[in-house]
């Protein structure tokens, strides 16, 4: 019980010094737009392929906003120092890590929040509960990898550089399943309900593998 | 005396694979359907096999060392990710060779190849956190991490991807469909090259063991400091 608390007050935190800095959301939203820019001029986009193209723009541009969200979201801990004093009340290192990754995995669904209706809106691909629930799953177990990752290389040299060498290939099963999903939800053929199943096993998987590693990565 | 022994191990596994190179070269009949390029599978899959093999060691002494906090646990993952990296390069090279005149490409996204490429990602990230992070606990504690992180996301991706799609061949070897010659090669070119593994994760355990212990003038000859300087 006291450690849902613990987890509740970490994210509310994270998240009540987002919403009075309006650092990050903002930023993000924008960076997953230019992205689609990037993906228009990169690909030539038209009605045909808009299709076959957009699940893959919308994976790129979706793991590279979470990596700059993982990546800032140690940064006012490790500046401030806020992380020992945090450890030191005693409070499990899980509990902590699950607020952080909480408060992490938020601002990444607002950032979804941008990207599957900017998809729609200048691609042109069906928007559906399926797409919407494939991305959502795949962000509960992206999160707590991004966020184990990022609680490590906040403590090291070089963390700009080591955090997406680190994230992304554990990321990948995630991407191969979610990317399947969301082809499937975008007209292609294929089997949905594997896909999210799929997704919500490797959930189950890293969120239980991330919490008995938070004590190691944390608790220094 | 000790210096002689490694000197005699290493020679001793230099002497096998030359051996097992004879055996793949002389002994084994040449494949009716791929020709000699069938050649490559016999170190191609051993090396695979000495990388896994290497890999757990890693997975196993990261749990020990959390476990335990065992230095010796320790220093033998960070031993077994160079070796086991090392294999996972040949293996991936030895595979893009044989698959450009069989497959007619280098590399295709099958579960084999892109979960072989993970591993090798993960575990140049794993000496890339051991090379970054504060030498002692964290190294140790976070190289483990990552490793165990690693070890369960390899099958993962395999899984996931095979899901979808695949064209590796099947594993041969259990199937029963080699012949005896080749399967003798197969075997005697294994045991060489988990030889050959072994004995370079035994002499890099020692480097890894000299260099936690003792300071670095006595490790590395007075001479070598002076030509590294210069």
């Amino acid at each position: 019980m006291r450690s849902f608390r613990v987890a509740y007050a970490i994210a509310r935190k994270d998240l009540l010094s987002e919403w009075r800095s309006r650092e990050m959301v903002p930023a993000l939203a924008q960076f997953v737009v230019l992205a689609l820019v990037i993906a228009n001029f990169g690909f030539q986009i038209d009605s045909r392929n808009a299709p076959a193209i957009a699940p893959g723009v919308l994976w790129l541009a979706l793991v590279f906003a979470g990596l700059v969200a993982f990546g800032r979201a140690f940064t006012a801990e490790r500046e401030q120092h806020t992380l020992e004093a945090v450890m030191m009340t005693g409070a499990p290192p899980t509990a902590v890590f699950m607020g952080k990754a909480l408060g992490a995995a938020a601002l990444l669904v607002l950032c979804e929040a941008v990207l599957l209706p900017a998809l729609t809106l200048f691609f042109g691909t069906p928007f559906s509960p399926e797409l919407v629930i494939a991305v959502l799953l795949a962000t509960v177990g992206m999160s707590a990898l991004g966020c184990i990752f990022a609680a490590m290389v906040a403590q090291l040299r070089a963390r700009e550089l080591l955090l997406p060498l680190l994230t992304i290939p554990l990321w990948i099963p995630f991407i191969v399943a979610g990317g399947q999903a969301v082809q499937v939800a975008m007209g292609a053929g294929g089997e949905l309900d594997k896909a999210l199943w799929l997704l919500v096993d490797f959930d189950i998987l890293f969120l239980v593998l991330t919490s008995l590693a938070a004590r190691f990565v944390l608790d220094d | 005396m000790t210096r002689n022994r490694y000197n005699l191990a290493a020679a001793g596994a230099v002497a096998l694979m030359l051996l097992a190179a004879g055996a793949i070269f002389l002994y084994a009949p040449t494949d009716a359907l791929q020709g000699p390029v069938q050649r490559i599978f016999y170190l191609h899959v051993s090396s695979a096999i000495a990388a896994f093999a290497c890999f757990f060691v890693v997975l196993v002494g990261g749990v020990l060392y959390l476990w335990k906090e065992n230095l010796a646990a320790d220093r033998i993952a960070r031993a077994s990710a160079l070796v086991g990296l090392v294999f996972t390069t040949v293996t991936l090279v030895m595979g893009m060779e044989w698959a450009k005149p069989i497959w007619g490409v280098y590399w295709t996204w099958d579960a084999r190849l892109t979960s072989t490429l993970v591993l090798w990602i993960i575990y140049a990230g794993y000496l890339l956190v051991r090379r970054l992070a504060t030498p002692g606990r964290q190294a140790a504690r976070f190289a483990a991490v990552v490793g165990i992180f690693g070890f369960a996301d390899v099958p993962i991706v395999y899984g996931s991807v095979s899901w979808w799609r695949t064209i590796h061949p099947g594993p041969v070897v259990l199937n029963d469909a080699l012949p005896p010659a080749m399967l003798a090669t197969f075997l005697f070119t294994m045991f060489c090259t988990l030889t050959l593994a072994a004995v370079m994760v035994v002499i890099r355990y020692r480097i890894e063991t000299l260099q936690d212990t003792m300071p670095i003038a006595e490790v590395v000859p007075s001479g070598a400091v002076s030509a590294t300087n210069a």
